[in-house]
């Protein structure tokens, strides 16, 4: 740049120096995972009703122990808190670290869209995959209280948040594998 | 918006994904339903996608949301995709739109954005920047930021990413006058900022 540049030409000289690329969040592309659909029935993968449901178990049954266990440790802690009788109901968003919250948002919108892609299909399942699928996802959604729950008391506890991001990604593989059973309209 | 401006800078750094320079195979690969080739789609384009919704929204959760928002459609849309076109600029147009329909289903002050809205914009973002002699692309990333919405899409498209008026007018629906004036108030708007 010379002395004599014109405010225009820094203007621009400035512009062209920007970066055109930003790395984005690291975890942006399971988000955008979770939320395709399909393409076409070749790529459905037949999965056995009784896999969602035991995968529905598994995450009650190891969301549970992980919970225990990370409640213990805490109560098992010297400096630990009393804990308080546990409230059934959610956990503010603004009692969650800030980068849960945002994660929180983006699992409910891969949750709504698959929900939604779900639901087109719903016709097409036979009604006792619908209802296997359906308590399959309660148990899911019962680990995420739970998880939430145990939080509430402990937010700063890791374990605690490593054990709802992965029920909520587990709920989310349920119901990716739950719209992968029917096929599209 | 301090944040979106650090995490700009910051990112700036990494070393992105270089742009393909053929992306033909991937796009019927993903077309066909591959969700693998539409990852590596995803990895090549991602990056300036997400640099276009940061500098559209001024804001790290809105243009993460802009940016899952794209590629979710782009996947949707890419059987309608037509391969003598750039997928970057129909990628970039998916994201404009989102960011449309999200402004039209915010209230109504910020989703209806004019020229009449920025009357103060000079004096708001000449506050800005932190001294008048560091005009720096970090300077200016921060008074683009703190322009209003609407000049700041025009700017970002125009200054930035290099469309032209006809193009812009496509993704926007902006009048051709319209756009011209944005344009020309964005400038005007910078250079007061940074004291050029």
């Amino acid at each position: 740049m010379t002395e004599h540049t014109s405010p225009d030409d820094r203007l621009n000289e400035l512009t062209a120096a920007l970066p055109r690329e930003v790395a984005p969040p690291p975890d942006l592309w399971p988000a955008i995972r979770a939320e395709l659909a399909p393409r076409s029935a070749r790529t459905i993968q037949w999965t056995p009703r009784w896999r969602l449901a035991a995968a529905g178990l598994l995450v009650a049954a190891s969301s549970s122990i992980l919970t225990l266990f990370a409640v213990r440790a805490r109560e098992h802690t010297p400096a630990a808190v009393a804990v308080t009788p546990r409230d059934t109901a959610p956990v503010a968003e603004e009692r969650l670290p800030a980068h849960l919250v945002v994660a929180e948002r983006a699992y409910a919108r891969s949750i709504d869209a698959l929900w939604r892609t779900l639901d087109e299909r719903r016709d097409s399942l036979a009604p006792s995959t619908v209802a296997t699928v359906e308590r399959s996802l309660r148990i899911a959604d019962s680990a995420i209280a739970e998880a939430r729950s145990a939080l509430e008391h402990d937010p700063a506890n890791r374990v605690l948040e490593d054990l709802l991001v992965s029920n909520y990604e587990r709920k989310i593989d349920l119901l990716r594998r739950a719209t992968e059973l029917a096929p599209r309209t | 918006m301090a944040r979106a401006l650090s995490l700009v800078r910051h990112e700036a750094s990494v070393d992105a994904p270089r742009l393909a320079l053929g992306d033909d195979g991937l796009v019927e690969r993903a077309r066909r339903g591959d969700v693998d080739a539409f990852e590596q789609l995803y990895r090549l384009h991602a990056g300036r996608v997400y640099a276009l919704c940061l500098r559209l929204a001024a804001d790290p959760v809105v243009a993460r949301e802009l940016t899952q928002d794209t590629f979710v459609k782009a996947w949707e849309a890419l059987p309608r995709f037509r391969a003598d076109a750039s997928l970057t600029t129909w990628l970039h147009r998916i994201a404009v739109n989102a960011l449309l329909e999200r402004r039209r289903g915010e209230k109504r002050r910020s989703a209806r954005v004019s020229l009449a809205d920025d009357e103060d914009a000079a004096e708001m973002i000449v506050g800005v920047v932190a001294a008048p002699d560091v005009a720096t692309a970090i300077d200016l990333e921060r008074a683009v930021g703190a322009l209003p919405p609407g000049v700041r899409r025009a700017f970002v498209l125009h200054d930035v990413e290099g469309y032209t008026h006809e193009e812009i007018a496509a993704m926007t629906g902006l009048a051709a006058g319209t756009l011209r004036a944005q344009l020309h108030r964005a400038r005007q708007l910078l250079m007061r900022a940074l004291s050029l």
